[in-house]
């Protein structure tokens, strides 16, 4: 009984270790809700607890993008992740809060203080690359 | 029907001094003792492409049937639909609703974003195209240039590219892609971008060989002021021909020689309003380019019919729009910019705005097939023998996917399409399916596979 009840014991710790260390590294399209859903790349790695990653925004000139790199935490299905944007008269930093779903995408805010479009919602699902 | 005993061939022209018309199909020109049928003569074919998807490409709209009808077969309604400027021809539409273009997505990190760089590509090609500003562009060979290449090749010009908006940008416009992938959607082969004419003089002249070897300003300016139409050049070669003719023959001539002045009159009526010094609304446009978007579409479509009539070509891809446009349409009774009405937010009073442009946009096609259709050829009119095709490869603009794509055919093209049918295809049927069997239909029958096709669909 004892044996049995170990068992099941270590099947559970193992499956929801399982469970609740999903791993978010790759390519996700992420769609900033503005004044309509602007598509940009967010690319991710993730090492344990820390995240690292780039995402390419689209910038004043229209069909251009800046690419910015990330750096935070995922802890918990959830995520922080923040970075400085380059070439503007004065560096603005990036702030991205997000969370991995059950089905699989992600969701969360984006926030660029000072920044006309600063303050977005976003969904992110995982790009399938093909060639 | 009348057949006349003294045959006339079909490549018989009015031939003047640097000018060719060619004929509209005549009873003369039939073969001995009968009347030319269907089975004669190769379908025509007309692609349209409108850029941005639809209204009814969204979560909204797909419930509120903006786009396809919401009854699948043969009674449906277009009434709350973008389409229903399309009603009278119940009975030539083929709608084909649920399908994507998953070539137009993004297949790498780096294309992310690019969707209005790449979608023109993938209308007519199904193939997704690669990422590069350079000269080394690739897609796919399209669906108007298969056909062209099979069947376009005993006629004058195997096959014509008309477009609306200002196209040959040249380099990159932007995330990485060329601008030949933006300004066409016609491809002789994977590497091949074919260029749009915009201006109907340049289409008219086309058509009718005119030579414009003298063709400065001053050249032109002084044409204009004298106003002597093509015609004029050709008087003796028609004079001849009618005492040929029988009566009926003889009018249909009469008929297609008074549409040809008309079109050239409207064309030339706004050169002159061009070379006046008024202000135009749209001055960087050739001379030739009314302002008015449902003149300009008009006369290509005019231009298109007296060239199908003629069989001087029997293809035509034509461009309605041009992504990230932010032209108006006042006529739709809607005056916002298109590009950012087509970015709806998902709002559904956003999303209706949007589907008066769509529905804008698809009223121009009845125009057409009236014309088409009051066009005798052979044992029937010129809708019986022709296909027109119209769609984009964009879904819901606002999220710019690729899904549940606007897509319908009208004609019976010869025969091969019964027509009066709306066919739902299940969730995540490539569009490439349907292309693939409307070249089957069309008698490229011996192909596979076009661009991502999975397989066939049951037209």
């Amino acid at each position: 009984m004892i044996k049995r009840f170990i068992g099941i014991l270590a099947l559970g710790i193992s499956l929801s270790a399982f469970v609740e260390t999903p791993n978010i590294t790759g390519t996700w399209t992420m769609g900033l809700e503005g004044d309509h859903v602007i598509p940009v790349a967010l690319v991710l790695k993730q090492d344990g607890q820390k995240l690292t990653g780039t995402i390419a925004l689209p910038t004043q000139n229209a069909g251009h993008r800046v690419e910015v790199t990330l750096s935070g935490e995922f802890v918990d299905r959830a995520f922080k992740l923040s970075g400085t944007v380059e070439g503007a008269k004065e560096p603005t930093t990036l702030d991205i809060s997000g969370k991995l779903l059950d089905d699989g995408s992600m969701e969360g805010k984006f926030e660029m203080p000072g920044h006309g479009h600063g303050n977005m919602s976003w969904t992110a699902e995982r790009l399938k690359e093909r060639k | 029907m009348f057949v006349t005993c003294k045959h006339l061939s079909r490549r018989e022209a009015l031939k003047g001094l640097g000018v060719t018309i060619a004929l509209p199909f005549l009873d003369a020109m039939a073969p001995a003792g009968r009347a030319l049928s269907a089975t004669d003569r190769k379908t025509r074919l007309i692609c349209v492409e409108m850029v941005h998807g639809s209204a009814g490409s969204t979560a909204i709209g797909a419930r509120k049937n903006l786009w396809a009808p919401a009854a699948v077969g043969g009674d449906f309604d277009l009434g709350p639909t973008s389409l229903r400027s399309l009603a009278p021809f119940h009975d030539h539409l083929t709608i084909v609703s649920n399908t994507d273009c998953s070539s137009a997505e993004p297949f790498t990190a780096s294309e992310i974003g690019g969707d209005h760089f790449r979608s023109s590509a993938v209308f007519l090609t199904q193939a997704h195209p690669k990422q590069t500003q350079a000269a080394d562009v690739q897609a796919g060979i399209s669906l108007d240039q298969l056909y062209a290449q099979r069947f376009g090749q005993t006629t004058p010009i195997p096959s014509m590219r008309l477009c609306i908006e200002k196209g040959d940008q040249g380099g990159g416009c932007g995330y990485g892609y060329s601008c030949a992938y933006t300004d066409t959607i016609s491809w002789a082969s994977a590497t091949r971008p074919l260029p749009m004419v915009r201006d109907p003089r340049v289409v008219f002249d086309t058509l009718f060989g005119v030579l414009r070897l003298d063709e400065t300003p001053e050249a032109r300016r002084e044409q204009l002021a004298r106003d002597r139409s093509i015609l004029d050049w050709v008087q003796s070669s028609v004079a001849r021909l009618m005492t040929r003719l029988g009566p009926g023959d003889r009018a249909r001539l009469s008929d297609y020689l008074d549409n040809v002045r008309e079109i050239e009159r409207r064309i030339r009526a706004v050169e002159v309003f061009s070379s006046s010094g008024e202000v135009r609304e749209r001055p960087e446009a050739p001379p030739g380019v009314p302002d008015s978007f449902s003149a300009h579409v008009k006369v290509m479509f005019d231009l298109q019919v007296l060239a199908l009539a003629a069989d001087v070509t029997r293809v035509f891809a034509f461009k309605l729009g041009r992504d990230n446009s932010n032209r108006a349409y006042p006529e739709s009774g809607f005056n916002g910019p298109f590009h950012p009405t087509s970015h709806h937010s998902g709002k559904e009073a956003k999303i209706l705005d949007f589907a008066t442009l769509n529905a804008y946009h698809v009223s121009m096609i009845p125009y057409v097939l009236d014309k088409l259709k009051n066009t005798p050829d052979g044992d029937g009119n010129l809708l019986d023998h022709t296909l027109l095709l119209y769609g984009s490869a964009m879904g819901d603009s606002n999220l710019h996917n690729h899904k549940r794509v606007p897509f319908f055919m009208a004609g019976h093209a010869g025969g091969a399409l019964r027509g009066g049918v709306h066919l739902k295809a299940p969730n995540g049927t490539p569009l490439a399916n349907v292309m693939l069997s409307v070249l089957h239909k069309l008698g490229v029958d011996d192909i596979a596979n076009f661009g991502d096709s999975e397989g066939t669909f049951a037209l």
